[in-house]
């Protein structure tokens, strides 16, 4: 089918930085000696561990076990045996529990015995079993979005990757187009619709080439312009429908699955392989060497910081793309299934400038791909008025950070909204 | 590995765009209109912007001190939004004012209109605004009713000797005895010192444009409806139209001062109920008082930017009208 261009969007802006990674091919990590899974990669309740200490395991034995409908198994990456099994505070500050496997190098590898059913709900099954969950950052159990309450007319695949820096998921189109597209068949085979969108952004020609010799995709190349990986706005600009505040994406019959889920998702149908690599661009101008980066789950980023080369000058380590990640307060974090991104950036890259007065340039309000009104949210917020906060819309915020990228007063307004809306939903929840 | 790491919230990255800049760029956009002030008007004009802008940053840095802040503290924080203020008010009074006008008004401006309130982007007017009128009305016995002439004349060879800043009398339906291209020029116009030559407000519009300070959108509903509602007030008199809007402060305070971020809307409905009610009050008021008051018109409408803050915001992504979503409803 041929290259469609997209609905027009007049909010988000474009944003500066550089993909430093465009051009280098995914290469493997070394396994590390010990890796460290958490048993919380996910939104929703943490996985139980079943396994205990001094555990045999394989690559791809179930280590820890779903616990609910919104939630997902968690596999070992590497063979070898259960050290440890205890809290680690990761370097986002959060303590999580976390299983130690010692690696013992003999790569012996556990995959789900082969089938040859291919009914929906069979393929729905086997992505709950591998632990698939949402892998643009979010971490939304996959197989829960593809149960939806009513049927659905059309998957969405968001190949936007419309955070600067980040390479990964425009590696994997150029280099794994074949596995991607078989994968996206088995997803949209799954959710049994007919209807299939690819959104790639403009400045990945050779992956909208790539993709559009498919002649059932419907490929869709994109503005280049943030945020258009969000959810929301790639069904608007692709379908020109609109999903309500506070609504889902099935609201309006859409799906949209990252990438590198839908290769997970091939992997584990086609190869009965679940879910225990990721591929990281590690990026930056403090790092040396950026590199797209194959990895077991659960390495420790210093390891993946010393195969790059080591950092350089490095002021803030960033978990995830600049726009939306999190800085780390230390280097004690391991690769989760929901990481794509790992940036040690310079401070000629970030900004450090304190906050000054807001001087009412209106310039958040006029971006925001959500249109509300960052200014009085924060001001709402900071003299903790919530209430008022949530009648200027706090609560539709999609925390893609473009008021506070483009404040002259370098506000730190998403602080202060996400703030806003987790006083709201205790609110709530204390109602 | 570092011993030290950032740590804060998202986004990593940030606009190279600073308030800093942007006060820089508006200072940037008002240099064309003072240098050909000044060459109008002669030195005692450089005198009087030159004291303005320096009495607006020294008030500006005795109040923070007085408020116990370091000099170099200032210094690092200091957004060059005084120099504009200062500017302004040096640009917005003729010749004839005493020398210690403007160190009035700029003190005035800068303590009692922005610091008092809080500071940059916490005013509620404009402070050249305020500033202006202070001096409008108190210094009225010092200026007396003497207009000087600049020294570059006309180029049609003529003089010209009407009212203070050759405002279109609506009143009586008259178009001045000006060519319009003498109005553009400003040359042998009588008026402040910045705000006869349109020509150089206008190249300092346009860069603002360029640098994406200002939406040149907004100024053009003022100054175009200040047009259509003269020439509807003096009965259809469609020769009214461009006279009305070249004579007088009506471009400087379009492109410079209803433009203040601080004192205008948030929202682009807002902004257009802005202009749109600022073009049609000046051109009553000018009719009702036979005055110059683009500056009141001004501060009127700052006054009632929060009412239209208040009542018009934008709608979530998404949001229909039919639908009662708690979060979207005003």
């Amino acid at each position: 089918m041929s290259i469609r261009k997209p609905r027009h969007f007049p909010f988000g802006s474009k944003i500066h930085g550089t993909k430093l990674s465009n051009k280098c091919p995914i290469v493997k990590a070394p396994a590390p000696e010990r890796v460290y899974i958490s048993v919380s990669q996910h939104i929703g309740a943490p996985a139980i561990p079943v396994v205990s200490i001094g555990d045999k395991v394989k690559k791809g034995t179930l280590i820890a076990e779903a616990s609910g409908a919104i939630s997902a198994n968690v596999y070992s990456s590497v063979s070898g045996t259960v050290s440890d099994i205890c809290d680690i505070v990761n370097g986002l500050n959060q303590k999580q529990k976390h299983i130690v496997i010692d690696n013992d190098f003999t790569d012996e590898e556990e995959t789900f015995s082969n089938f040859n059913d291919f009914e929906p709900e069979t393929l729905v099954n086997r992505i709950r079993l591998a632990g698939i969950v949402g892998l643009g950052g979010a971490g939304f159990p996959t197989a829960a979005k593809l149960t939806p309450k009513n049927p659905l007319d059309t998957l969405i695949i968001n190949g936007a990757e419309c955070e600067p820096y980040l390479t990964c998921d425009y590696r994997l189109m150029i280099e794994k187009t074949e596995e991607i597209y078989k994968g996206i068949k088995y997803v949209a085979r799954a959710l049994n619709v007919k209807k299939i969108i690819i959104g790639i952004e403009r400045n990945k020609p050779r992956a909208i080439e790539a993709f559009a010799t498919y002649s059932d995709l419907d490929v869709v190349s994109l503005k280049k312009q943030y945020p258009m990986g969000s959810e929301k706005h790639l069904i608007y600009v692709t379908t020109g429908r609109k999903v309500p505040p506070g609504k889902m994406p099935f609201d309006v019959k859409c799906c949209v699955q990252n990438i590198k889920t839908v290769l997970a998702a091939y992997y584990a149908i086609e190869y009965g392989k679940p879910l225990t690599e990721s591929v990281l661009t590690v990026s930056g101008h403090g790092i040396k060497e950026p590199k797209n980066v194959q990895v077991l789950i659960g390495t420790p980023f210093s390891e993946l910081i010393k195969f790059c080369g080591g950092t350089e000058d490095a002021v803030k380590i960033v978990a995830g793309g600049p726009m939306m990640g999190k800085a780390l307060v230390n280097l004690n974090h391991y690769v989760r299934k929901t990481d794509s991104g790992l940036l040690c950036l310079k401070n000629t890259e970030t900004s450090t400038q304190s906050p000054s007065n807001c001087i009412n340039c209106g310039l958040c309000a006029r971006k925001c791909p959500m249109r509300i009104m960052p200014m009085y949210i924060e001001s709402f917020a900071l003299s903790g008025n919530f209430k008022e906060a949530e009648r200027y819309g706090a609560m539709n915020c999609i925390e893609c950070g473009l008021c506070a990228y483009n404040c002259p007063a370098k506000r730190a307004l998403v602080q202060s909204i996400s703030f806003a809306k987790s006083k709201i939903k205790e609110m709530k929840n204390g109602k | 590995m570092e011993n030290k790491l950032i740590y804060s919230s998202s986004p990593h990255i940030k606009s190279p765009r600073t308030t800093r800049k942007i006060m820089l760029d508006v200072c940037v956009a008002l240099l064309p209109a003072t240098i050909i002030g000044i060459i109008y008007f002669g030195l005692y004009a450089l005198l009087l912007v030159a004291l303005s802008v320096i009495s607006a940053v020294v008030g500006e840095y005795v109040y923070l001190l007085a408020a116990g802040k370091s000099f170099k503290e200032i210094t690092e924080n200091f957004d060059f939004s005084s120099v504009i203020t200062g500017l302004l008010i040096g640009l917005t009074i003729g010749t004839n004012y005493p020398f210690y006008a403007p160190i009035f008004g700029s003190l005035f401006a800068i303590i009692a209109v922005k610091m008092l309130f809080g500071g940059t982007g916490k005013n509620i007017v404009n402070p050249a605004i305020a500033g202006r009128i202070f001096m409008f009305i108190s210094f009225q016995w010092a200026v007396g009713a003497v207009w000087l002439v600049p020294s570059i004349g006309s180029i049609y060879g003529e003089t010209v000797a009407t009212s203070a800043t050759a405002v279109v009398d609506v009143s009586k339906g008259v178009v001045p005895n000006i060519s319009l291209l003498d109005m553009l020029l400003g040359t042998g116009m009588q008026g402040c010192i910045g705000e006869t030559c349109k020509v150089a407000l206008l190249i300092g519009g346009i860069y603002l444009a360029c640098r994406r300070v200002i939406n040149l959108v907004y100024p053009l509903i003022f100054i175009a409806l200040t047009g259509f509602a003269t020439v509807v007030i003096c009965g259809f008199d469609f020769s009214m139209f461009l006279p009305s809007i070249l004579s007088g402060g009506l471009i400087l305070g379009a492109i410079f001062m209803a433009t203040d971020y601080t004192t205008t809307p948030n929202t682009k409905a807002g902004n257009i109920i802005y202009f749109a009610f600022l073009g049609i009050l000046l051109a009553v008021l000018r009719y009702a008082t036979k005055m110059e008051t683009v500056s009141f018109a001004i501060l009127l409408m700052n006054l009632v930017v929060p009412l239209i803050d208040k009542f018009i915001l934008n709608k979530p992504f998404g949001y229909k009208k039919s639908q009662k979503t708690k979060g979207a409803k005003l």
